[in-house]
């Protein structure tokens, strides 16, 4: 069984990061990238030059760009590619792959005006039940140098868990269980939009108070959305949620937050999109859960807020003002379940 | 004349072995190990005695033989509980198991239809006595009826229809009866086996026993495993899936999955032994009436126990005959006054099955059921697994149920007034427009108005595959609608939910227009109009 190769779909630096776990100790790994030079230069250079060169691959890991070739003998698949582009991928995927097999994607991230999570985009185009999202603190840089971390792997099947597990786990990185699909995959979600508005707190100078304010009051409006969503509570109190949430907020490194500082600084949306090829998986997070709270009548402030600031052209010292301008309550609850934020 | 196939005509043949396949897999199923076992006696024990105390049949020799068990339960060894154990299951799966007899199966064909055209054709009529045809303009069957039949022939069926009646299980067995179909397997409420003229038919026409007072873990799981069996052996089941009557009206949206889940465990146990697919599909089935027999005590029961434990009614107008008779000769003397919409039968998935019992996803693309039931190729039972699994089939049923459901004009005349009552009491809620609905009195106007806007949107939601429409709201005009559906509500109803006064209309009974609004609660339909609504608000007339 430990000889059964596990297959990575997308050789981005999340997906490598992933092919360099499961690659430990020269275990058959099948990783797909779109293009056959890279696919190549993987094989040859025993790490992915382009997105994360720092990781490691195994002596196990094999790379290809035939979806076909890597996923026929792997019954356990990981689904890593960028959101907007699931769909397709799933779409080529789907012939390939039968109701025996174990899918699990490891990407945060919404489709269209509809909201659909990833699991749901798996679910649509494939024929496959056992699916499962891979969700947690996980900046891909430090996971392939080694730092400890850990993940939450969430399923209503329990043998994906147990699958997904046995193959990830190592002496660095530990796998918690989750049977809320939908809590894991909004904490990942959500918690974009937040660091954005720490991005923002950041580049206006504030400091720790500030942070941990946005932090602790983002945390309830993700839960408050994730609760009417059908998630539950506990889930947001963990690694997928607030572990998620606390990396990307306080990462200088991620996207999100470096969007908050460049707004703090004074640039437009545009200037900040035109600059980088991938853009922020927050700023698009935002106009579609600004809209979906709106109908569900779901009090979300800070989303209210980072989307006056993206879309309708406040600047960022108003909208932090409107954002402290809430607190008008006599007693303002800290309950998620509150309405008063 | 009728259908002499399926595996049920075999049953008699089979049946001791199916007994004691039963027992077996129990005993296996429970190991040796002596706390599990202790755990269940000691459940079973506590359980009945405290249901016997409560209904003070403490006399009884039962109680006494409960009560001593109890108290022997912690002294015995392995062996022990093992033999209390075999003798417990025994004792029920004997309790359970039915009958079938082709030479009563084959009475009851010859006789019961016509018997059912005589009830529902008052006018005595030997001609008609002897045919079907009475009973065939009475009760419409609809449906991909070609493709059941043909996956009858190659696998099992499950039916799961919808439930709203005791005429329920008549007017399945009539529609099998006529479309050729072959008989199913039922369980059926120990509390129908007491009229011993009943009894009799039902013992000897495939279905089984199921007594509903009995919550124990150990009976569930005989009745399961039971059920199990009788799946994986090619007999057609049949479940109602909502578990009892509707009370509400509503379309079933929970579903009690207990028995559908063994399915799962069939099919895998099929595949274990060299079947090359499952070969177990779903066919969902809806029961659509103009009016509903106990429609009266059904919602007054909902209303009653709103959100409480259900109870099991014992006594209701299926069991007053005068009123079985009165129903017959008024409601069933309505043209087309029922619809048996049978479903698109599907795989245990969820998905579309064609005539070949090929499963198709919603792209249209052929799907191997036998890998879901697989690891690494090879098929393995996995209880949480199909938990899920029968969790999503709930869901697929669900929402076949809804659009299958055939709209009826009382329905949507019901849905129409109600929503004025809403505009009319503003704020009101349940139990308030209920109290001040009565005697409530509506411009006929204003009814046509909202019947018109349910009408339009219905067929909206027809168009869009949602919901099918009974023959009259597919052509009829709201005038038309209105006017059938009046003529329902006071035929056989001791009030009618919607009566004439003067030129104008007026609620007579509201729970009933609660009853036959709700079936459509689960379609969405549209708000009424706005200004229709500031009308009403506004003008307030006192009923008489």
């Amino acid at each position: 069984m430990g000889r059964e190769p596990v297959a990575v779909v997308g050789g981005g630096s999340w997906g490598t990061a992933i092919a360099h776990l499961l690659g430990r100790e020269d275990r058959p790994v099948r990783i797909w990238v779109r293009n056959s030079d890279l696919a190549r230069q993987v094989n040859e250079e025993r790490r992915n030059p382009k997105y994360l060169p720092e990781a490691s691959l195994g002596a196990g890991v094999q790379a290809s760009a035939d979806l076909s070739e890597v996923l026929a003998p792997c019954r356990t698949i990981f689904v890593v590619v960028p959101s907007k582009g699931l769909r397709d991928v799933a779409r080529a995927m789907a012939g390939h792959v039968d109701g025996d097999r174990i899918l699990i994607h490891a990407t945060k991230g919404l489709e269209g005006e509809g909201c659909t999570r990833m699991s749901e985009v798996l679910r649509e185009e494939t024929t496959c039940r056992r699916i499962g999202v891979l969700s947690g603190p996980n900046l891909a840089g430090e996971i392939a140098t080694g730092h400890p971390a850990a993940t939450v792997i969430a399923s209503r099947y329990a043998e994906v868990v147990e699958v997904g597990r046995e193959a990830l786990v190592g002496p660095r990185f530990r796998v918690y269980a989750s049977r809320d699909v939908v809590g894991t995959e909004w904490g990942g979600v959500l918690k974009n939009v937040v660091a954005i508005a720490a991005g923002v707190s950041h580049g206006l100078g504030f400091g720790m108070n500030t942070m941990a304010m946005l932090v602790t009051r983002g945390l309830a409006e993700m839960t408050r959305f994730g609760l009417a969503e059908g998630a539950e509570i506990e889930t947001f109190q963990g690694l997928s949620g607030v572990g998620d949430l606390v990396a990307t907020a306080f990462s200088p490194l991620s996207r999100n937050y470096r969007v908050g500082v460049a707004l703090a600084q004074g640039q437009s949306l545009e200037t900040i999109t035109q600059g980088r090829c991938q853009v922020a998986e927050g700023v698009r997070t935002t106009q579609l859960v600004h809209a979906r709270a709106g109908q569900m009548g779901i009090y979300m402030p800070i989303v209210e807020a980072v989307h006056r600031l993206l879309f309708e052209g406040i600047s960022p010292e108003a909208a932090l003002a409107d954002l402290m301008a809430i607190n008008r309550n006599p007693y303002e609850a800290e309950s998620v379940y509150s309405r008063v934020g | 004349m009728f259908t002499t196939h399926g595996r049920i005509f075999a049953f008699n043949q089979e049946r001791d072995a199916i007994l004691q396949e039963v027992v077996q897999r129990r005993l296996v199923a429970h190991g040796r190990n002596p706390d599990r076992l202790r755990l269940d006696l000691n459940d079973a024990a506590f359980t009945e005695i405290t249901r016997i105390e409560e209904a003070g049949q403490t006399g009884g020799k039962a109680f006494g033989h409960w009560r001593d068990l109890y108290r022997r339960i912690g002294r015995l060894d392995a062996t022990g509980l093992e033999t209390e154990l075999a003798r417990l299951v025994w004792h029920y799966a004997r309790d359970v198991v039915g009958n079938f007899d082709p030479r009563v199966y084959g009475f009851a064909t010859r006789v019961v239809p016509p018997a059912l055209s005589f009830l529902w054709r008052p006018q005595f009529n030997w001609s008609r006595l002897l045919n079907l045809s009475t009973a065939r303009e009475r009760i419409r069957v609809q449906g991909p009826i070609d493709r059941i039949r043909a996956l009858a022939n190659q696998g099992t069926l499950i039916l799961v229809p919808t439930h709203l009646s005791n005429l329920d299980s008549l007017a399945i067995g009539f529609s099998l009866l006529t479309q050729d179909l072959p008989p199913f397997t039922y369980g059926a409420g120990k509390n129908l086996f007491f009229n011993p003229f009943i009894s009799y038919f039902m013992h000897n026409l495939g279905a089984y026993r199921v007594d509903r007072r009995l919550r124990f873990s150990l009976y569930k799981e005989v009745l399961k495993t039971y059920s199990q069996i009788l799946i994986e052996r090619g007999y057609h089941s049949l479940f109602f899936p909502g578990g009892t009557r509707s009370r509400s009206g509503e379309v079933e949206r929970r579903l009690k999955l207990g028995l559908l889940g063994t399915a799962y465990s069939a099919a895998t146990r099929r595949l274990q032994a060299g079947a090359s697919r499952p070969g177990i599909w779903i066919v969902p089935c809806t029961l659509n009436y103009q009016i509903v027999l106990e429609a009266e005590t059904l919602i007054e029961d909902q209303l009653k126990r709103e959100g409480q434990h259900r109870y099991i009614i014992e006594d209701d107008e299926s069991s007053r005959i005068g009123r079985v008779f009165s129903y017959g000769r008024q409601v069933m003397n309505l043209d087309a006054s029922m619809v048996v919409q049978f479903g698109e039968p599907m795989d245990l998935w969820g998905h579309q099955v064609d005539c070949e019992g090929n499963s198709h996803d919603g792209h249209g693309r052929r799907v191997d059921t036998r890998a879901y039931l697989c690891r690494r190729g090879q098929p393995c039972e996995d209880t949480q697994r199909d938990h899920e699994y029968t969790e999503e089939l709930g869901r697929s049923i669900v929402d076949a149920f809804h659009r299958n459901t055939i709209a009826t004009v009382t329905q949507v005349v019901a849905h129409a007034v109600w929503r004025l009552l809403e505009a009319r009491f503003p704020g009101a809620d349940l139990y308030g427009l209920l109290r001040l609905g009565q005697g409530a009195v509506l411009s006929e106007a204003q009814v046509l108005e909202a019947v018109e806007h349910h009408r339009a949107c219905l067929h909206r939601i027809a168009e869009a595959g949602g919901i099918g429409l009974g023959h009259r709201i597919r052509t009829g005009t709201a005038e038309a609608l209105l006017a059938a559906a009046l003529a329902s509500f006071g035929m056989y109803h001791q009030r009618a939910a919607l009566a004439r006064s003067g030129p104008d209309l007026m609620v007579d009974d509201p729970k009933l227009l609660l009853y036959y609004r709700n079936r459509l609660t689960g379609h969405a339909l549209d708000p009424l109009p706005e200004a229709l609504r500031r009308t009403v608000a506004e003008e307030v007339k006192i009923g008489t």
